[in-house]
């Protein structure tokens, strides 16, 4: 994570100032970016993101504690947008092409990568967000938690019923791990 | 059932790689400037406050100090 701003920094940015947000947005861009990027799995998507979340840090720089860790609090709220990102690609079905975005040329098959990311895709969005965490980006239990704003035991219950799903969806597309 | 988890982990992966750490392909701060600097715009709901609130002040002016009381 990247060090911490300069406290008046924060200060300033708690109280509205625009040079201070940017400073922090500079500072926090590809560190957020990357993280978004984990989530949603598409490059594209992840910077509308990456400017909801940071939208929306600045719409709520009256809750933010400039005494706290500035990239946990960017890092909850970049999840949150993620979040409502799948939900939302999941409503209107508008997923980007599967192969490009969500999978690489890598694996056993092109078809069998492309029935890999449809069971992942299937997956509730609370579900593929740990799956995608946890399970392909070997993230921290503790991080995602933190992230996500929920005990250390929801991530691994989440991961418990992801893993369960995945299996269950790939069998139903024939496919055998 | 965990030797099982792992392979099932394992095989993901090689579908689903790790996506590599890199910066937007563009500069997004315009983008996000844009929103900041915006004046909040009203919305239906605030037009038809407003509205009801003039046409309640035209009918009724003696509401007026009760509505500024409230307001």
């Amino acid at each position: 994570m990247s060090g911490e701003p300069d406290g008046d920094v924060l200060r300033r940015f708690a109280r509205g100032d625009e040079r201070a947000f940017e400073q922090l947005f500079r500072q926090f861009e590809v560190e957020v970016y990357g993280w978004i990027l984990r989530i949603v799995r598409d490059r594209s998507g992840a910077e509308d993101v990456l400017v909801e979340a940071f939208w929306r840090a600045f719409r709520g720089r009256a809750q933010f504690d400039p005494a706290r860790s500035f990239g946990a609090w960017m890092r909850r709220i970049a999840t949150n947008a993620a979040l409502d990102h799948l939900r939302a690609l999941k409503r209107t079905r508008a997923w980007p092409s599967t192969v490009d975005a969500l999978a690489a040329p890598a694996g056993p098959d092109r078809d069998t990568n492309e029935a890999i990311a449809l069971a992942f895709r299937r997956l509730p969005a609370d579900l593929q967000i740990v799956a995608a965490l946890a399970l392909l980006e070997e993230q921290p239990y503790a991080d995602i938690a933190d992230a996500l704003g929920v005990p250390e035991g929801t991530v691994k219950s989440r991961v418990f019923r992801a893993t369960r799903m995945l299996r269950e969806e790939l069998a139903r597309l024939g496919v055998r791990p | 059932m965990q030797h099982d988890d792992e392979h099932l982990r394992e095989f993901l992966k090689a579908a689903l790689p790790s996506m590599r750490s890199e910066r937007p392909s563009r500069d997004v701060w315009p983008l996000i400037a844009a929103r900041t600097s915006a004046r909040p715009s009203w919305s239906l709901a605030d037009w038809s406050a407003a509205a009801v609130v003039a046409g309640a002040l035209l009918l009724f002016p003696k509401w007026f100090w009760f509505l500024a009381y409230h307001l």
